[in-house]
């Protein structure tokens, strides 16, 4: 009984992820090819490629997507290697580690509201150097916002991509035989007057990056295509295509539809180009490192590479504070008028108003996120056991699951939620039940990943134990192995509700708008008038997962720890 | 198998609201003080009929046409997702062209009757279209501009008197695109208000001469006026609250709303300088009256029906007009109310930001409804790739 | 004849790619100590899993492992009823001290709590049921572990280089005290270990392996 259950949970772990992800693209395809008989359209042609083709910024919008894309995960990439190559076994790495963690469950929504708030002409460092230093009295005309070549979303990806790709390397670092091994390799370099910073670059990272290769490019992927930090960042002459695409789709005029499944169609296409340039890339690089590596140079880029971090972490820290900073003082500012570095007053008025309006959409987020992260919690369980159970784990790291976990990460989500969306209206499945499968397509794999740590690093030991003594699979799972894994569960569930309570499009798209949730109102109303609103709906955006995960801290300590009681 | 499913989920979320009847209620969701004012409402239908109005706050009304549009196109004759929907002009000439509202109900709410719709034409057109009782009357607004007096002493107070302003002061006015409604608003009143263009023309449907003779003299004008504006006229807001925001920030010193209550709320709720000061262009003021029609799809027609009554009554208008709370202008002849009812509109005291009374010079009608549609593709033919 | 209590590997082996890795033909009979000897890396560990019923998908088993004259080999791990010591005591560290010896007795045993008790208070740890397992030494957690694992009244014991990771000090006297509980209860139990101390100890019969194909074999 037990061990079928485990057998079906593995069919049905990969047929959650493929079905709707495949489901999605056909739905998509099919308009994009002009076919659909709801609206009296039976026939293939390419007559909805051809008019997108007409559009005259259509290459421009795509180069768009490209560019901000490529700059964001190449920044992050960098920036990952060089904080590494600096802080790889020091003290610095653990409080990097720490500060960058709660960046990872910031929404990127939310994120890209509170830089908005500091590159906003009357931001807070507009008005820290005025009108002293600048002359301003009124805010300066120009802005880093809406910029026509996207860097403000360029940086607002990055700094969401370089904590998710740092922390992702440092899991990989994390593991037991890899971390001996590299760090002995490590010593071989130092002994041999390599810097630190370059014996990192010579010895760990080549052994490293082809391990976080899919991480990052699911940041790739997800960079090109991303939708609410373009709409909130990003230029609107042209935007950049997954944001033309979601204002086709909700055009008036329903056969705008068809050219947004093209175009959605044609977004596969961009973020594939993407990772084929990436990859080049990546050859090229590596082929320059190789021809350095062998010239023998003792302190090859260890200057470029503490110069690049310590830019980097600086100015990450420096804008998170700014930001935070921001948010908090505009949640309770009265009036500020600007060259003011400070409101005339403060006031509750502004949390008040929210907290009320935002009680339902609170309810909304957890009914989505909670069911969604419980099942992918139970199911990624239950995989991993019944690859402990077959020994899948021990022999080989199961790369082939590995892949389909990034499928939905790699596809861009423009593309198969709204083919998602299409099939869903199609069938009548409603509004909850696609919104709870999209949210879940995105929770799954982060659960997973972040289970998968904690489960394959579990002593099996344990488990003849429990055999030994009489216990059925099924009893030394659930007596044994779950209440020693409850931290690690606990924070894969606090994961995966972070990762819900963030989704922007899987809400939006599959709920035709009529589940709100925490962040699509936060994208909503930073669209709005108050700016002052706008900043407390992204500090609870902020602070609703850092809850779950406090949680997850607070939870094992109180439970299934004997130490607790006997005290 | 999913419907079962899906019914299931239904059950438990309507378990969760426990609520006998929700009505699904599609409205632009950009206003603070209208969102409040459609929670209240819900109290009041909740306790008074047992219906729960769940506010859809829109980013574009379109969002909903083309919802019930689609859900045509797939079939779905009986039970769509949007039960009320908050329209006029454009969109409600679309979805009467493309028969996606319920027909004849209107008169037989009780309320209706209290309009006067056989003296108040206005009651019965949509920007020149005849509502056929497929939409109730819900509110009248007209245009209004407001500015920073800490910037300026003197606002523009006409077109002309705008783009000068905006030529001294480059960077400081801004408009939303036409796709917003605010921004063909602001079209549309230049379009009435510009010398050399024939504005009983506007009043007709469009044809492609008469277009020809309102834009040249209108995109001349806003030739000029784009290089002055916010961004260089290169972004363009896509809402219009997006303006309120950047008048706050100081960066914009002109601004201007159809919602004139909005203005002295938002600086009451710290939302905008107190600084700022409302009027009405001396060459005009752009007005029309707003309605609320039910898809022809709709589920729950009479639970709707009972709500558009409810919202028509002197009790939910007369509180929709309080400044503090909404401040939109009742479309009830409040000649034809009871002493008790009518005292419900007596007067507010007045704002130093909110327009005085009287303070509008002359109203203008909307144009004729293809006029929206013709305005926006001409704009976007000559502007470019904004989308 | 069939005798009480003897556990029997009939020509038990295991092999890679059908290579033999390792292969043992014996009886252990009750209260005997049977030790297994070779150097690390040769499969010892392997065999111990074939016998215990966990051993990798990876590799293949021959032979049968019998209890009593009836074969184990078919049924699953945790109905073979053989008691596994690792050089870690492996306790729970979800459950207090009681807890995890009552975690292995059978269901039907009564009032578990104040035999557990008893137990303790056998072995000199007189109320430390309710502490924390992380509380113990070394030592202690050693004799937990084999509590444990003969009050879930196993039909036979395997060890696992159970002392190696002990100091001298306690290593010797740890022994000791294992062999004389397993030979009282009348145990039948199979040893592996590469010190040549665990075997004098132990006193039964020595297998030692050497099979010096050490060149490609690389077993994690």
């Amino acid at each position: 009984m037990f061990s079928t259950a485990l057998l079906v949970s593995r069919w049905l772990f990969i047929a959650l992820l493929i079905v709707p992800v495949g489901a999605g693209i056909v739905a998509v395809l099919l308009p994009a090819l002009s076919y659909f008989p709801a609206i009296g359209e039976h026939h293939f042609s390419l007559a909805a490629f051809s008019r997108l083709m007409q559009v005259d910024s259509i290459v421009h919008m795509a180069m768009l997507s490209l560019f901000t894309g490529l700059m964001a995960t190449f920044i992050a990439t960098v920036g990952t290697l060089s904080i590494l190559a600096i802080s790889y076994h020091t003290a610095m790495l653990g409080w990097v580690q720490r500060l960058l963690s709660p960046v990872l469950v910031i929404p990127h929504a939310a994120a890209a509201i509170a830089l908005g708030f500091i590159l906003s002409p009357a931001g807070w460092p507009a008005r820290l150097v005025s009108p002293e230093l600048s002359g301003w009295i009124a805010p300066p005309v120009v802005s880093l916002l809406h910029d026509e070549l996207g860097l403000s979303v360029t940086i607002a990806l990055a700094i969401k991509a370089l904590p998710f790709m740092l922390l992702m390397a440092l899991s990989v670092l994390a593991q037991p035989h890899l971390a001996d091994r590299l760090q002995k390799q490590v010593c071989v370099a130092r002994t041999m007057g390599y810097t630190p910073a370059t014996a990192f670059l010579s010895v760990v990272w080549p052994v490293l990056y082809p391990l976080i290769r899919l991480p990052v490019l699911a940041v790739l992927a997800f960079a090109t295509a991303n939708v609410e930090i373009p709409l909130i960042l990003g230029p609107g002459s042209p935007p950049t295509l997954a944001v033309a695409v979601l204002q086709w789709f909700n055009n008036v005029d329903i056969f705008m539809r068809l050219q947004a499944s093209a175009a959605a169609c044609l977004h596969i296409g961009v973020t594939g180009l993407a990772i084929i340039i990436w990859l080049l890339i990546e050859k090229g690089a590596a082929a320059l490192f190789h021809r350095r590596r062998c010239t023998g140079a003792r302190n090859f880029a260890s200057w470029w590479l503490s110069v690049i971090a310590y830019f980097t972490l600086g100015t990450l820290i420096l804008l998170m504070l700014c930001m935070l900073i921001s948010l908090v003082t505009w949640s309770f500012a009265t009036y500020w008028p600007f060259p003011d570095t400070f409101p005339l007053g403060i006031t509750l008025i502004h949390w008040q108003t929210s907290l009320t309006a935002l009680s339902q959409p609170a309810l909304n987020a957890l009914l989505i996120a909670l069911p969604v992260s419980v099942i992918a919690v139970g199911l990624s369980l239950l995989v991993l056991e019944q690859e402990q159970i077959s020994h899948r784990a021990t022999v080989s790291p199961g790369l082939k699951k590995e892949a389909v976990l990034f499928l939905p990460l790699l596809v861009p989500g423009v593309a198969f939620l709204f083919g998602l969306t299409w099939f869903s209206q199609f069938i009548g499945a409603g509004v909850w039940l696609p919104v709870l499968v999209s949210h879940f397509v995105y929770v799954l794999p982060y659960v997973f990943l972040s289970l998968a740590v904690a489960y394959r690093r579990f002593d099996i030991r344990y488990t003849y134990v429990g055999y030994g003594l009489g216990a059925s699979p099924y009893d030394v799972f659930w007596k044994v192995k779950l209440p020693q894994l409850f931290a690690p569960i606990m924070v894969a569930l606090a994961l995966g509700i972070a990762i819900s309570f963030s989704q922007y499009l899987p809400t939006l798209l599959p709920g035709a708008g009529t589940i709100a949730t925490v962040t699509t109102e936060s994208v909503a109303v930073s669209a709005g008038g108050s700016r002052r609103l706008s900043a407390v709906y992204t500090l609870v955006q902020m602070i609703m997962p850092l809850i779950g995960f406090a949680l997850a801290w607070w939870l094992p300590l109180r439970f299934f720890n004997p130490a607790a009681w006997s005290d | 198998m999913i419907k079962r499913i899906n019914t299931l989920i239904l059950l438990i979320s309507w378990a969760v609201t426990a609520h006998a009847q929700t009505i699904n209620f599609h409205a632009w969701g950009g206003s603070p003080q209208v969102n409040r004012y459609l929670q209240w409402v819900n109290t009041q239908t909740e306790a008074e009929f047992g219906i729960t109005v769940n506010h859809v706050k829109l980013a574009d009304t379109s969002d909903a046409v083309s919802r019930v549009l689609a859900e045509k196109a797939a079939g779905n004759h009986d039970r769509g997702s949007v039960d009320l929907i908050w329209i006029n002009g454009e969109n409600f000439a679309a979805m009467k062209r493309h028969g996606l509202l319920h027909q004849n109900w209107v008169s037989s709410l009780t309320n209706f009757a209290l309009t006067n719709p056989d003296k108040n034409r206005n009651m019965t057109m949509d920007f020149g279209i005849p509502t056929d009782g497929q939409e109730a009357p819900w509110g009248k607004a007209a245009m209004v501009f407001y500015y920073n007096a800490r910037y300026l002493d003197v606002p523009p107070k006409n077109a002309a008197e705008l783009l000068s302003f905006s030529q001294q002061h480059p960077g400081r006015f801004a408009y939303p695109l036409p796709t917003d409604y605010l921004g063909i608003s602001f079209l549309k009143y230049l379009a009435l208000t510009l010398p050399d263009i024939p504005h009983e023309r506007l009043y007709a449907p469009v044809d492609a001469h008469s277009l020809r003779r309102v834009t040249m003299p209108l995109f001349e004008y806003l030739d000029a006026l784009h290089p002055t504006l916010w961004h260089e006229g290169k972004f363009f807001a896509r809402q219009a609250s997006r303006l309120q925001r950047l008048f706050d920030d100081n960066a914009l010193f002109v601004s201007f709303s159809f919602t004139a209550a909005e203005i002295p709320a938002a600086v009451s709720r710290f939302d905008l300088p107190t600084s700022t000061r409302t009027y009405a262009m001396a060459d005009g003021s752009l007005s029309n009256v707003h309605f609320i029609g039910i898809p022809y799809n709709s589920g729950h027609k009479d639970a709707a029906r009972k709500v558009v009554n409810f919202l028509l009554s002197p009790r939910a208008q007369a509180r929709k007009k309080q400044r503090q709370v909404w401040g939109d202008d009742t479309v009830l002849d409040v000649s034809l109310l009871s002493d008790a009812q009518s005292r419900l509109f007596a007067g507010e005291q007045a704002h130093p930001a909110a327009l005085p009374v009287n303070g509008h010079n002359q109203l203008l009608a909307e144009p004729h409804a293809s006029w929206t549609d013709a305005l926006r593709e001409a704009w976007f033919t000559r502007y470019g790739d904004h989308l | 004849m069939i005798k009480k209590n003897t556990l029997t590997l009939h020509s038990l082996s295991v092999s890679k790619d059908s290579r033999t890795l390792i292969s043992v033909d014996t009886e252990v009979k009750p209260g005997s100590i049977t030790t297994i000897m070779g150097p690390s890396g040769i499969g010892k560990s392997l065999l111990l899993a074939a016998i215990a019923g966990v051993l990798p998908a990876t590799f293949t088993q021959n032979g049968s492992v019998c209890y009593d004259g009836a074969e184990l080999t078919a049924l699953p791990a945790h109905k073979r009823r053989l008691g596994i010591l690792f050089q870690d005591p492996l306790l729970f560290e979800h459950m207090n001290v009681a807890q995890n010896i009552m975690f292995g007795m059978p269901q039907n045993e009564l009032s578990k709590q104040q035999r557990a008790d008893t137990l303790l208070a056998d072995v000199g740890l007189q109320g430390y049921g309710q502490r924390a397992v992380q509380a113990l030494s070394g030592g202690q957690q050693a004799r937990v572990a084999l509590l444990r694992t003969l009050a879930s009244a196993p039909r036979a014991v395997l060890l696992d280089e159970p002392f190696s990771k002990l100091d001298m000090q306690t290593r010797h006297q740890t022994r000791c005290w294992v062999f004389d509980n397993i030979r009282q209860q009348g145990l039948p139990c199979i040893m592996v270990t590469h010190d040549e101390d665990d075997a004098l100890d132990a006193q039964g019969p020595v297998i030692t392996i050497t099979q010096p194909e050490q060149d490609t074999d690389k077993l994690c």
